[in-house]
C-alpha cells in the first residue's frame, strides 16, 4: 500500500513537471556558469512587435536564479515608464532551490516611484519596482510584463549579459514587424547571426539567441563595456516620435530630421539680447575671439540645471526661455549659445556626443541611431580651425574639451544634415603636470621651501574645484592633496590662464615640522613627498579583456633638497628606469654636496594593448609605487 | 494686582504686533544689491539676508485642524558656488492611510539682478516652471529653480504648506552651510494645545519673546487664546563639517517642538501627550504599533518551543532564537520604531527594523526570557534631547535580553551580526529601555564592543631575497563583522582569497585557510602561506622596515584645529607581531628603536617591542584607542599621536652579513 502511494505521488510529480514549461531546479545550472556569478539568468525572452508606426509592443520574460545575497539586486525588478510608455500585465512566480513554486506576485506588489538620474531637478520618467524577500538561497523568480510604446524611433537594445556577476543560460530576442517596415540592425559580438523569417500571421521576424554566457568579472583598465559584450541594436527606416514622423537610413538623414523637427526653430532671441551681443563684440574683428567673448557672456549669465520634460528629452528649451531664466540643460545651453553666435553671423553646430571620462566612445560610423549619445556640445567651424565647447560649465575656457568629450566621433547637425566629426585628442605630451620644488630640511627634521606646478591639457582642470574657494578652504584641501604630514602653507598663488591653450599654475610656500624623522645620527625622510603614486591595478587571473589606457599623460617632478651639512647616504641611491610600450618611468637621485637632487618622470601612453601585457602593467605600477615610496636614510659623517 | 497684569499683557501684545512681522515681499535695497561680500564671513559664497518662518495651528480650508507653515527667505548670492540655493525642493508628506497629505500653495519667487547698465531688474518665477512630483508612496514634492541667477543677484521666495499633522510643529534650522544675517521663527499655538520648545546647538538666540493673542482660534463654537512665540537670531555663522563626526544635527542650532498635551476643541476632552517618561511609558505600552506588538508572544509560542527544545541555558536559548530570526527575515531597508503587524511581517519574511526587532522581543518573551525594547537614535539622526522626553527623537529600535546579571543588545536585521553586537549606526548617545512591566530608563549606547585586529607574521629570509612563511590575521569583535561582510561580497572563499592576492602583486599566496566565517561569536582567522618579493637579490647589507606590512604613512588629521569631537563609535586595537628568521650568516646590525607613546588620561597608546631570538628577531607593536569619542580639546593630542607613529615607522633596520 505504502509503495503504491509513493508511486502515485511520483506520477503527480512528473505530471506537474511536464506541465510546467521548465524545470528551474538550481542544481541544473551548468557548472561553468557558477564562477563569479551571484545570479544566473535561466531564460530571458524579449520580443518587440511593431504594430504600427506609433505602436510598438514589448513582451519581456525573465527567469533568474539568485545564488547568494550578492545576486539579490539582480532579482530586483525595475521597469521605467512615462506617458508614452505604459506597462501592462506585470506578474511573476517564485521558486525555491528545487524549482518548486513557493509564491507569486503581481502589479499590486510593485512600488511606483519618480525616477531620478542623480542630477536632474525634474524628470518625467517613473519606475515601477519590486524586490521579493527571500532568505533562502538559491531561489528563482520568473516574471513577465508587456510594454506599449507610442514611438518607433528608439527600440531598446538587446544586451543579453549587461551586468557583472551574472551568467546567462539562455537569452533570446525577436523583432516582429510588417513586411514593409524596414529596419537596419547592428550585431556586436554575436557569434550566431540573425534568423530572418515570417511568422504565422505573415509578419517579418528577426531573431537572435545566445546560450551559456559566463559571468563577467570586473577587470581594471578594460575597454568600453560594449566593445566586448554582445548586443543587437535596431533602427527603423520610417518612424513616429511624439506624433512627429520621419525616416532615415544614415547619419545625414537622421541629423537632418533632428535639426528640422526638434532644434532648428528654437533659436529666436529678444531684440535687446541680439543688440547687446552685437554691442559687446563690436570692437572684436577675429571671429574666434568674438565667439570666445559670446561664450564667456553665456557662461557668466547661465548655469546648468537639468529639467527633462516633453519630447523625450531630445528637444532643447527655447533660446528665449534660457535668455529669461538663465538656466538650462546641455541641449538648451548649446542651442542658446548658437542663437547668440548667430546674432553676429557666426555659424555653429549642435553636436551629439557620448560623454564620459573613462572611455572615449565614438558614435558608430556604420550605424545611425538615436540612442548612442547622451550629451550635447557645441562646434564652431572657423576656417581651418574647428573649435569645440561644452556649454554646461561656468568656468572652463572657450575651446577646452577636457576629458569628458575629447577624442571621439560625434554627430554634428550641419545645414546639409547630420555629419560625423571627431573631437580633438589630448596627447601624452599635452596632459602635463610639471613641478619644481626647492626644499630645505634642517637638523630637527623640518621641511621648508617653495613648490611650483603647472597643469596643462586635461590636467588643466585639476585645481578647478578649489580655484574659487577662500584661502582657508584652499589650504585645507591642499593639505589633503599633498602627502606631506604637518604641512603648513605660508603662501599660495593659484592662477588659471584661460587662453586657447589653457594652463593652471600653483605656487606654494610651505613648511612641515617633523618631515624627516631623527634617530640619533640618522635622518629618514620620504624622497617623493609631492607626487606619490599609490595605485596598483589588481592582478587578474585569466584576463579576458585587452588593456585600455584612455589617454596619455606626463608627470614631471624635480625636487632639490638642501640638507644639513656633513651627512652621507646610508643605502644605494634610487635609480629606476622603466620603458614599456604603455608607459615610461624614470626616477633618480644624486647627492652633490649638501644638495640632494631628485628627478622623476612618469608617462602613460594611450592605446589598446594585448591582454597578455596586463601582468607587465601591474609590475610597472608596483615598481613605480615602490620607487615613489623610497625612504632616504642620511647618516652623519 | 489684576489690573497691572492686564496692562502688562496688553503692552506685550502690542509690542509683539509691532515687531513680529514677516518682512515685506518684493522689497530690495540698494545696499543689498551692492553688497560684494559678507563682512562677517568674507569667504561665504552667499548669505541669507532675511529668513522668516511662521507655524500656526489653525482651521484649514476643509474645516479640519491644520498646521499652517509659511516660509520666506531672501538670499544674496555672491558667486556661482551658491547657485544651488536657487534650486528649491519643498517636500510634502503624504499619508496613504487616510489619504490626507500636506498641500503647498502660494509659491512665489523672484530674482533681482543688476543689468549691464547698472539698473536693478527683476525676473519672476513662472507658475508653470514649478514641477510637482509624486516621489513615492510617502512623499511628494514641488521643485523649482529661480530664474535669472547670476553672480551678485538676490533671490527671494516664499511658500505656504498646510499640513494635517498639526501635532508636529516644524523644526526650525537656524544654521545652514552659508551664514545668515537674520533668521526668525514665529509660532502661534492655541491654548487648546500645549507644546514644549527647546533650542539645540551652541548659538544663542538674540530674540525670544512670548505674548498672548486673544481669541485667535475658533472652531464650532469653541475658542481660545494663543501663545505667540518669536525666536530670532542675528549673525549666524555658516556650519562647517569635520571628518569623523556624528550627525551635523547634533551641532546645528535649531528650535524644536514636542506636543505635551491638548484639549479637543470639539468635546473638551484632554489628551495627554509627552510630558514625563511615565506618560510615554504608558503611551508606548498601549500603542498598538509598539507595546501592542511586543506583547504578542503567543504568536511564536510553537516556533520558539521548537527552537529551544532541549536547551537549558538561557543564553543558548536566546542565541537560538536570535540566530533563527536573523536568517528568517530580510530587512526591507526601512527603519523606524513602529510595526503595524509583526505577524504579517513574519509571514512574508520581510520587515522593517521595528517589525524584525519587536517580533524578536515577542519571541524571546515567548521563551520565558526577560526581553525589553531599546529605542535608539541612529548616528545620522543625531543625539536625543535629554532635558525632557522627546519620543520623536528616536528612529530605531533593538531588543535587549537580560540573562542573570548580563544583558545583550540584539538587532536581527543583519544576518552577520554576532549575538550582542549592534551595527555601527546604532552606537550613538543614549538609548531608552522600555519593558511592558517596568518604568523606562536610559542606557549608554557606547557599548563594550570593540574593533580589534591582530597580525602575526612568521617569515624566513631566503638566500634568493624572498621572505617566505605564514601570515595570520585575526579579526575580533566588530572588525570580525566587517571582515565577514567583506568576505560575503564574494561568491566563494576562493574568489575572496583571489581578490586579497590580486591587490598585492609582490605577494604570492601559496595556501590559505579561513576559519569561523559562520561562527559569528568567534574571531575570523585568515591564515596564508605566503612568499613575499622583498629583495631582488640578497646583498651583503640590506635594510628592512619592520612596518612593511600595514605601515601608517599619512596622518588622518590634517587640520590645525577642530570644532567638534572625533567620534569613532567604539574603541579599537591593532596588534602586529613579526618574526623574521635570518639566513645563518646574517645578523641584525641596528635594531629598531623602542617606542612608547600614549594619549592623555589613558586615551590610547602605541608601544613597540623588539626581541632577539636564535638567529631571528621578533618585533611587535600595538596601537590602542580606548575611547569611542575624543573631544575637540583632545584633537591636538590625537594629531600628534599619529605624527609620532608615522615618524617612528619611517625608521629602518640594518641587516648585514657577518
Amino acid at each position: 500500500m505504502m509503495r503504491k502511494a509513493i508511486l502515485f505521488f511520483c506520477l503527480i510529480g512528473s505530471f506537474t513537471a511536464s506541465k510546467a514549461q521548465q524545470n528551474y531546479d538550481a542544481s541544473l545550472i551548468p557548472k561553468e556558469l557558477l564562477p563569479y556569478a551571484g545570479a544566473v539568468v535561466r531564460d530571458n525572452e524579449v520580443s518587440i512587435e511593431v504594430k504600427d508606426l506609433d505602436n510598438a509592443v514589448y513582451h519581456v520574460k525573465q527567469v533568474i536564479t539568485v545564488l547568494n545575497k550578492n545576486g539579490d539586486n539582480d532579482a530586483h525588478i525595475v521597469v521605467w515608464h512615462d506617458k508614452d510608455r505604459v506597462i501592462k500585465n506585470i506578474k511573476g512566480v517564485i521558486y525555491n532551490q528545487f524549482g518548486q513554486q513557493t509564491g507569486k506576485f503581481s502589479e499590486s506588489d510593485f512600488e511606483d516611484e519618480s525616477a531620478w538620474d542623480g542630477f536632474s531637478l525634474f524628470l518625467d520618467t517613473r519606475i515601477k519596482h519590486y524586490l521579493p524577500s527571500i532568505t533562502e538561497y538559491p531561489y528563482t523568480i520568473a516574471y513577465e510584463y508587456e510594454e506599449r510604446s507610442k514611438q518607433t524611433l528608439n527600440f531598446d537594445e538587446w544586451i543579453p549579459n549587461p551586468y557583472t556577476g551574472v551568467s546567462v543560460e539562455k537569452s533570446s530576442f525577436t523583432f516582429i514587424c510588417k513586411p514593409d517596415f524596414n529596419i537596419r540592425y547592428k550585431e556586436t559580438n554575436i557569434p550566431v547571426k540573425a534568423i530572418i523569417g515570417t511568422n504565422a500571421h505573415g509578419l517579418k521576424t528577426y531573431s537572435w539567441q545566445l546560450n551559456n554566457l559566463k559571468a563577467i568579472k570586473n577587470e581594471p583598465l578594460s575597454p568600453y563595456f560594449k566593445s566586448y559584450s554582445s548586443s543587437v541594436m535596431i533602427s527603423p527606416e520610417k518612424f513616429v516620435y511624439y506624433g512627429i514622423s520621419g525616416s532615415y537610413t544614415n547619419w545625414k538623414d537622421l541629423g537632418k530630421w533632428i535639426n528640422d523637427k526638434l532644434v532648428a526653430d528654437r533659436k529666436q532671441l529678444p531684440f535687446e539680447t541680439i543688440e547687446h551681443i552685437k554691442d559687446i563684440t563690436r570692437d572684436i574683428t577675429d571671429p574666434k575671439l568674438k565667439a570666445k567673448k559670446i561664450y564667456e557672456y553665456m557662461q557668466a549669465k547661465t548655469h546648468y540645471i537639468s529639467i527633462q520634460v516633453g519630447i523625450g528629452g531630445f528637444q532643447p528649451f527655447l533660446a528665449s526661455d534660457v535668455d529669461h531664466q538663465n538656466y538650462g540643460d546641455c541641449k538648451a545651453l548649446v542651442n542658446y549659445t548658437q542663437a547668440l553666435l548667430k546674432a553676429v553671423n557666426i555659424d555653429s553646430y549642435y553636436c551629439f556626443v557620448k560623454s564620459g571620462r573613462n572611455h572615449n566612445v565614438s558614435l558608430l560610423s556604420d550605424f545611425a541611431s538615436m540612442n548612442q549619445a547622451d550629451h550635447i556640445i557645441l562646434c564652431v567651424p572657423f576656417k581651418n580651425d574647428t573649435t569645440w565647447a561644452d556649454c554646461t560649465s561656468q568656468t572652463i575656457p572657450f575651446g577646452y574639451m577636457g576629458d569628458f568629450t575629447d577624442n571621439r566621433t560625434v554627430l554634428a547637425l550641419t545645414p546639409d544634415g547630420g555629419k560625423l566629426m571627431h573631437t580633438p585628442k589630448y596627447t601624452t605630451a599635452n596632459n602635463l603636470e610639471s613641478r619644481k620644488a626647492n626644499f630645505t630640511i634642517n637638523e630637527a627634521g623640518e621641511l621648508s621651501g617653495n613648490m611650483a606646478t603647472t597643469f596643462k591639457g586635461v590636467d588643466y582642470e585639476d585645481r578647478d574645484y578649489l580655484i574659487n574657494e577662500p584661502k582657508t578652504e584652499q589650504y585645507k584641501i591642499l593639505q589633503r592633496v599633498y602627502p606631506i604630514n604637518n604641512m603648513d602653507i605660508d603662501k599660495l598663488d593659484l592662477k588659471q590662464d584661460k587662453s586657447f591653450d589653457p594652463v593652471t599654475t600653483e605656487n606654494i610656500k610651505l613648511h612641515a615640522r617633523d618631515y624627516a624623522s631623527v634617530d640619533g645620527n640618522k635622518l629618514y625622510f620620504s624622497l617623493n613627498s609631492v607626487d606619490r603614486e599609490t595605485y596598483i591595478p589588481r592582478q587578474v587571473r585569466n584576463r579576458l579583456n585587452d588593456v585600455y589606457i584612455t589617454r596619455g599623460s606626463t608627470d614631471e617632478d624635480e625636487i632639490i633638497y638642501t640638507i644639513p651639512a656633513g651627512y652621507h647616504l646610508e643605502k644605494n641611491p634610487l635609480n629606476v628606469t622603466l620603458n614599456k610600450p604603455f608607459g615610461n618611468f624614470r626616477a633618480s637621485m644624486v647627492l652633490e654636496g649638501n644638495h640632494l637632487i631628485y628627478k622623476r618622470k612618469f608617462q602613460l601612453h594611450d592605446g589598446t594593448y594585448n591582454k597578455q601585457v596586463y601582468p607587465d602593467v601591474v609590475d610597472f605600477y608596483q615598481e613605480v609605487v615602490d620607487a615613489d615610496a623610497y625612504n632616504v636614510v642620511l647618516v652623519k659623517n | 494686582m489684576k489690573k497691572t497684569l492686564l496692562i502688562l499683557i496688553i503692552a506685550l501684545f502690542t509690542f509683539t504686533l509691532a515687531s513680529a512681522q514677516d518682512f515685506p515681499y518684493g522689497n530690495i535695497t540698494t545696499q543689498e544689491m551692492n553688497m560684494k561680500s559678507y563682512p562677517n564671513d568674507t569667504s561665504a559664497h552667499g548669505v541669507v539676508l532675511q529668513e522668516f518662518g511662521k507655524s500656526s495651528i489653525n482651521i484649514g480650508s476643509d474645516d479640519n485642524i491644520k498646521q499652517i507653515y509659511e516660509y520666506h527667505v531672501k538670499i544674496k548670492i555672491f558667486d556661482s558656488k551658491a547657485f544651488d540655493k536657487g534650486t528649491v525642493k519643498v517636500y510634502l508628506y503624504r499619508n496613504d492611510k487616510n489619504d490626507s497629505y500636506e498641500e503647498v500653495s502660494d509659491i512665489k519667487g523672484v530674482t533681482y539682478y543688476k543689468d549691464d547698465n547698472g539698473f536693478t531688474q527683476k525676473v519672476e518665477l513662472e507658475d508653470k516652471k514649478v514641477y510637482p512630483v509624486k516621489e513615492n508612496k510617502y512623499w511628494a514634492s514641488y521643485k523649482f529653480a529661480l530664474p535669472g541667477l547670476r553672480n551678485g543677484c538676490v533671490i527671494e521666495y516664499k511658500y505656504r504648506v498646510e499640513s494635517p499633522r498639526w501635532y508636529k510643529i516644524r523644526t526650525w534650522d537656524l544654521q545652514d552651510d552659508i551664514p545668515k544675517v537674520y533668521s526668525e521663527y514665529e509660532v502661534h499655538i492655541p491654548g487648546f494645545f500645549n507644546f514644549n520648545a527647546s533650542i539645540k546647538g551652541p548659538l544663542k538666540l538674540t530674540k525670544a519673546t512670548s505674548a498672548i493673542e486673544t481669541k485667535c482660534f475658533e472652531t464650532h463654537g469653541a475658542s481660545c487664546d494663543c501663545s505667540l512665540l518669536n525666536y530670532g537670531m542675528s549673525n549666524i555663522p555658516a556650519f562647517i563639517t569635520d571628518e569623523y563626526m556624528t550627525s551635523p544635527k547634533n551641532f546645528l542650532s535649531s528650535i524644536n517642538f514636542e506636543l505635551v498635551d491638548w484639549t479637543s476643541p470639539y468635546d473638551g476632552v484632554k489628551h495627554k501627550e509627552t510630558k514625563e517618561w511615565k506618560d510615554i511609558d504608558y503611551l508606548l505600552k498601549t500603542d498598538p504599533e509598539f507595546g501592542g506588538q511586543m506583547k504578542r508572544k503567543s504568536l511564536f509560542k510553537d516556533k520558539v518551543a521548537q527552537l529551544i527544545a532541549g536547551k537549558t541555558d538561557d543564553v543558548a536559548k536566546a542565541k537560538a532564537i536570535y540566530q533563527y530570526w536573523q536568517k528568517w527575515f530580510k530587512w526591507n531597508e526601512f527603519i523606524g520604531t513602529d510595526s503595524e503587524n509583526i505577524s504579517k511581517a513574519y509571514d512574508t519574511h520581510s520587515g522593517s527594523i521595528a517589525d524584525i526587532n519587536l517580533s524578536l522581543i515577542a519571541a524571546l518573551s515567548a521563551a520565558g526570557l526577560n526581553a525589553e525594547a531599546v529605542l535608539i537614535s541612529t548616528r545620522d539622526n543625531g543625539a536625543i534631547n535629554t532635558l525632557y522626553p522627546v519620543i520623536g527623537d528616536f528612529n530605531y529600535v533593538v531588543a535587549k535580553v537580560n540573562i542573570g546579571d548580563q544583558s545583550y543588545l540584539l538587532d536581527a536585521s543583519d544576518p552577520l551580526l554576532p549575538f550582542g553586537v549592534l551595527p555601527f549606526k546604532c552606537l550613538n548617545d543614549k538609548g531608552r529601555v522600555f519593558s511592558l512591566d517596568k518604568p523606562s530608563h536610559f542606557i549608554d549606547m557606547s557599548l563594550p564592543q570593540k574593533e580589534k585586529t591582530t597580525y602575526m607574521l612568521d617569515l624566513t629570509l631566503q638566500d634568493d631575497g624572498k621572505l617566505k612563511g605564514k601570515l595570520t590575521k585575526y579579526s575580533f569583535g566588530y572588525e570580525a563583522y566587517k571582515k565577514r561582510v567583506a568576505i560575503k561580497k564574494f561568491n566563494s572563499i576562493d574568489e575572496y582569497v583571489e581578490s586579497v592576492n590580486a591587490k598585492l602583486p609582490k605577494l604570492k599566496i601559496l595556501n590559505s585557510e579561513i576559519r569561523n566565517i559562520d561562527s559569528l561569536d568567534m574571531p575570523v582567522a585568515e591564515e596564508y602561506q605566503v612568499e613575499f618579493d622583498a629583495y631582488n637579490k640578497l646583498n651583503d647589507k640590506v635594510m628592512f622596515n619592520p612596518y612593511f606590512w600595514n605601515r601608517t604613512v599619512t596622518n588622518p588629521f590634517k587640520l590645525a584645529e577642530r570644532s567638534y569631537p572625533v567620534d569613532w563609535g567604539m574603541p579599537s586595537e591593532d596588534r602586529l607581531a613579526i618574526t623574521v628568521h635570518l639566513p645563518a650568516q646574517y645578523v641584525v646590525e641596528t635594531p629598531p628603536q623602542a617606542v612608547a607613546i600614549s594619549l592623555p588620561n589613558g586615551g590610547g597608546r602605541y608601544i613597540t617591542d623588539y626581541q632577539v631570538g636564535d638567529n631571528s628577531f621578533t618585533f611587535t607593536y600595538l596601537t590602542q584607542f580606548t575611547k569611542s569619542i575624543y573631544g575637540a580639546e583632545e584633537y591636538p593630542y590625537l594629531k600628534e599621536f599619529y605624527n609620532k607613529i608615522i615618524q617612528s615607522q619611517k625608521q629602518e633596520m640594518n641587516i648585514k652579513k657577518k
